[in-house]
């Protein structure tokens, strides 16, 4: 059944032994009314890898995530130019559909922020307005396999008409990814996922991102270093606006090149 | 400061242990002084608003009720003018002013002369000939027989049934009276002090009932007392204790809008069990009249539903599309400041300034009808307009922009985010702006006025563009009115204003509610 739902989106010629990129930004830059806060970023996201972006507040990780799937177009006065190539084309062209590009690349905030609607409602949201479930049993079978993904389906099979809201917070992270994963997107962004919960809940969202990265291509930003270096495989290190290093999380974390990085990991700032 | 007395801790100007003590009962008294002054406002307000209800439901109680006056009504055929016609066309078309003019003649046929005559055929309301209509065209068999029809009594009666007119004190002497006439005059001998050593001519009237007839005393003396006869007693048998009584009313004769005589005939009535005060049902089905007992709130009541369905129809769709664009759409700029400035001093502009806005353009330039529903709906939907468009932008502002975030993330559009997500979220908010809008409209007047919904309308209004009035102005041209009676109606009004709005926001908690299932 998974594999079913994923077919019908993706074409599974692509996938080759090399780490083909999902996502390549160049020269990206963002300024928010005028006030610059990427610089030239440029970067490359391997597909079905995790990527971890890391580095102090403020540095620019949340914004270059919002370029990836256009959410920074609702933010007044913010500015994006350069390019992110994605199935070759440059999804920061302002032609580009927005709606589609959302489909393909699904977004986890860092609080979770389940819609005040039924658990089902919450899941069935996405697939309902992409039109990818044409009966009643589709979109059950949908938001079945998404919450099953999502390693909720044996806490909620009971309860889907009951709120969203009414979950435990680590549950309501994984209703949002859940609902993330439901318009079988190519590409999951996460924006510090784990913040608001405790080290129970964020084990499990570790565990769950390991299995969705099968599927997805994931890309993550937070602040814990162990969390960088338990999930990722890339990690890219962000400061004021620049990308510092990029390389195998392994290599960053064990013998970074730049001196800014290493302040970083071993926490002598940020 | 640089004094070096102190300990450390002072100079730093920390205080000592005793002092913090202090300090936490300084706080706890501030805080139950507080309390207390949060409690005395509560308890004001309330007290306030009781002592409001209290006097519009006294005041206004006695409107809704009418007292009646039971006819023996003989229905003869040629003082209808009916000849052999039964028709309904007929007996609809003819008056019925002389079978009643008749019927109280035959009740007290000693009532001579032109002037008491008069004051005689105006114990019943001029709706008395109605009520008799309605009663022979429900059953034109009684064409030619006699009836006890229920006719409504003039304000002027009703208002001194309903002890508005002068005081009244009535006692029931517990012992025989001996009633004899002379000439006439009568005299009435009763032992003891049934008279309360009376002062006829103190300015007040004392009106004696007894066998079936009413005696004004003019002179008092012990256990003797003379009067003039205003309705004639039945005989002159000696009256048991009890069955006779004497009623005192303190304005004098001049001062009162019925004279002794005109009570007598009511007393007379009254003895019979043929005055009754009665729920008035026409109030709610009539307009207005210049006789405040067929007065009715019913067109004031169909004028403010057909204003607030126009005011509604024009400032919800408007108002809620503005606060949606302005808040979801439009580019925050220098225009949009500018807008939002001007909308906030529309909602502080007086409201009579949208009536001569009204009277200006809806009226003048566009030729619309004066005292129209429709002219009165949209120059409340200017007036609500900003309440509304506040408040929606208020309700929309309070949905979290989480919850957009999460929508625009899944992919949805910027109008199915609104859609889906925040237009439901924030409308328990918009649909309460706009109940409260809704009730600021209904309870307007002065705009109204501007375009002349002033008018006095006897009909109902059948659609937006006949003439109407709305409660408000009813009620302010009521107040306005000299008759003693219209001053219960204007309570009464009120109280079916008041009921408007509780029912208005009934709904809106209802709604609220309904909308707030979905979490
Ligand atoms: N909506 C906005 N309007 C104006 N400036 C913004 C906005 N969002 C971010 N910025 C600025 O852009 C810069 C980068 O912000 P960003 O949120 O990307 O940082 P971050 O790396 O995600 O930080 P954190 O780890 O604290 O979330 C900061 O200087 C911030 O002040
Ligand atoms: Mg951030």
């Amino acid at each position: 059944m998974l594999d079913t739902l994923k077919a019908t989106t993706l074409p599974s010629t692509e996938v080759t032994g090399l780490p083909t990129p999902m996502l390549s930004a160049h020269d990206v830059c963002v300024s928010y009314s005028g006030k610059q806060a990427l610089f030239d970023v440029s970067l490359d996201i391997p597909q079905n890898e995790v990527t971890a972006l890391i580095g102090p507040s403020g540095c620019g990780k949340s914004t270059f995530l919002r370029c990836i799937n256009r959410m920074n177009d609702v933010i007044d006065g913010c500015v994006t130019s350069g390019t992110i190539l994605m199935d070759g084309r440059n999804i920061l062209e302002p032609s580009e559909d927005v709606v589609q590009l959302r489909q393909k690349v699904g977004m986890v905030f860092q609080k979770p922020n389940p819609f005040p609607k039924s658990i089902f409602e919450n899941i069935a949201y996405g697939p309902r307005i992409h039109g990818l479930a044409n009966d009643k049993t589709e979109l059950d079978g949908i938001v079945e396999v998404s919450l099953e993904r999502a390693g909720l389906w044996k806490e909620v099979k009971d309860r889907l008409n009951q709120p969203g809201t009414g979950l435990s917070g680590g549950q309501q992270q994984r209703l949002c990814i859940a609902r993330a994963i439901a318009v079988s997107p190519d590409v999951v962004l996460m924006d510090e996922p784990c913040s608001a919960l405790d080290p129970i809940a964020t084990a499990r969202i570790e565990e769950l991102i390991d299995e969705l990265r099968e599927k997805f291509t994931i890309v993550i930003v937070t602040h814990s270093m162990q969390q960088a270096a338990r999930v990722s495989t890339q990690t890219a290190f962000f400061h004021m606006g620049y990308v510092v290093e990029v390389g195998a999380t392994e290599k960053i974390f064990t013998n970074p090149e730049d001196p800014r990085t290493n302040g970083y990991i071993t926490g002598r700032f940020g | 400061m640089t004094d070096t007395g102190q300990t450390p801790g002072a100079r730093l100007g920390l205080k000592n242990r005793t002092t913090s003590d202090e300090n936490v009962r300084q706080r706890y008294r501030k805080e139950r002084r507080f309390k207390l002054l949060g409690q005395l406002a509560l308890g004001s307000a309330i007290g306030m608003l009781v002592f409001l209800l209290v006097t519009i439901v006294g005041n206004g109680y006695s409107g809704f009720f009418q007292h009646e006056i039971a006819l023996k009504v003989h229905l003869d055929p040629a003082r209808l003018k009916l000849g052999d016609k039964r028709d309904a066309e007929s007996l609809a078309r003819t008056s019925y002013g002389n079978v009643i003019k008749d019927a109280l003649r035959s009740e007290f046929p000693d009532v001579k002369g032109r002037t008491d005559r008069r004051a005689l055929s105006k114990l019943v309301s001029k709706d008395a000939d109605t009520a008799v209509r309605d009663a022979v065209l429900a059953n034109p068999e009684i064409i030619g027989t006699t009836q006890t029809i229920w006719v409504k009594a003039t304000d002027d009666v009703d208002t001194f049934l309903k002890g508005h007119m002068s005081a009244v004190e009535q006692w029931s002497p517990d012992v025989a009276a001996k009633l004899s006439l002379e000439g006439d005059r009568v005299r009435i001998t009763a032992a003891g002090s049934a008279f309360r050593d009376l002062q006829p001519a103190d300015g007040s009237s004392y009106l004696v009932s007894i066998n079936g007839g009413v005696v004004k005393l003019i002179d008092v003396a012990g256990g003797v007392a003379k009067g003039e006869v205003l309705v004639a007693p039945r005989d002159t048998a000696t009256t048991p204790a009890g069955a006779w009584h004497i009623s005192a009313y303190a304005t004098p004769e001049s001062d009162r809008r019925l004279n002794d005589k005109a009570i007598a005939w009511i007393a007379k009535l009254q003895a019979e069990d043929r005055v009754e005060n009665r729920f008035n049902v026409s109030f709610f089905q009539t307009g207005a009249s210049t006789a405040p007992e067929s007065a009715g709130i019913w067109s004031a009541v169909v004028g403010s539903f057909l204003t607030l369905v126009v005011t509604l129809a024009i400032s919800f769709p408007i108002g809620v599309l503005a606060a949606l664009y302005l808040e979801e759409f439009a580019p925050k700029n220098r225009w949009t400041d500018v807008i939002e400035v001007n909308i906030n001093n529309l909602a502080a502009v007086p409201s009579i300034i949208f009536g001569l806005l009204g009277l200006a353009v809806f009226l003048t330039l566009f030729g619309l009808p004066r005292s129209a529903p429709v002219v009165g709906g949209m120059v409340l939907a200017l007036m609500t307009l900003p309440t509304i468009i506040i408040a929606s932008r208020a309700a929309l502002k309070a949905v979290p922009p989480s919850i957009r975030q999460a929508a625009l993330g899944m992919g949805a559009s910027r109008l199915q985010t609104v859609t889906h997500h925040v237009l439901p979220l924030a409308m328990p908010g918009i649909l309460t702006g706009t109940i409260i809008g809704m009730a600021q409209a209904l309870g307007e007047t002065a705009p109204l006025l501007m375009i002349g919904m002033v008018a006095f309308i006897v009909d109902i209004p059948g659609g937006f563009t006949d003439s109407a009035t709305v409660l408000p102005v009813q009620i302010y041209l009521w107040a306005d009115s000299p008759e003693r009676a219209f001053l219960a109606k204007t309570s009464a009004a009120i109280m079916v204003l008041l009921a408007f709005l509780i029912l208005m926001n009934a709904l809106a908690v209802l709604l609220r509610k309904r909308f707030e299932r979905r979490w």
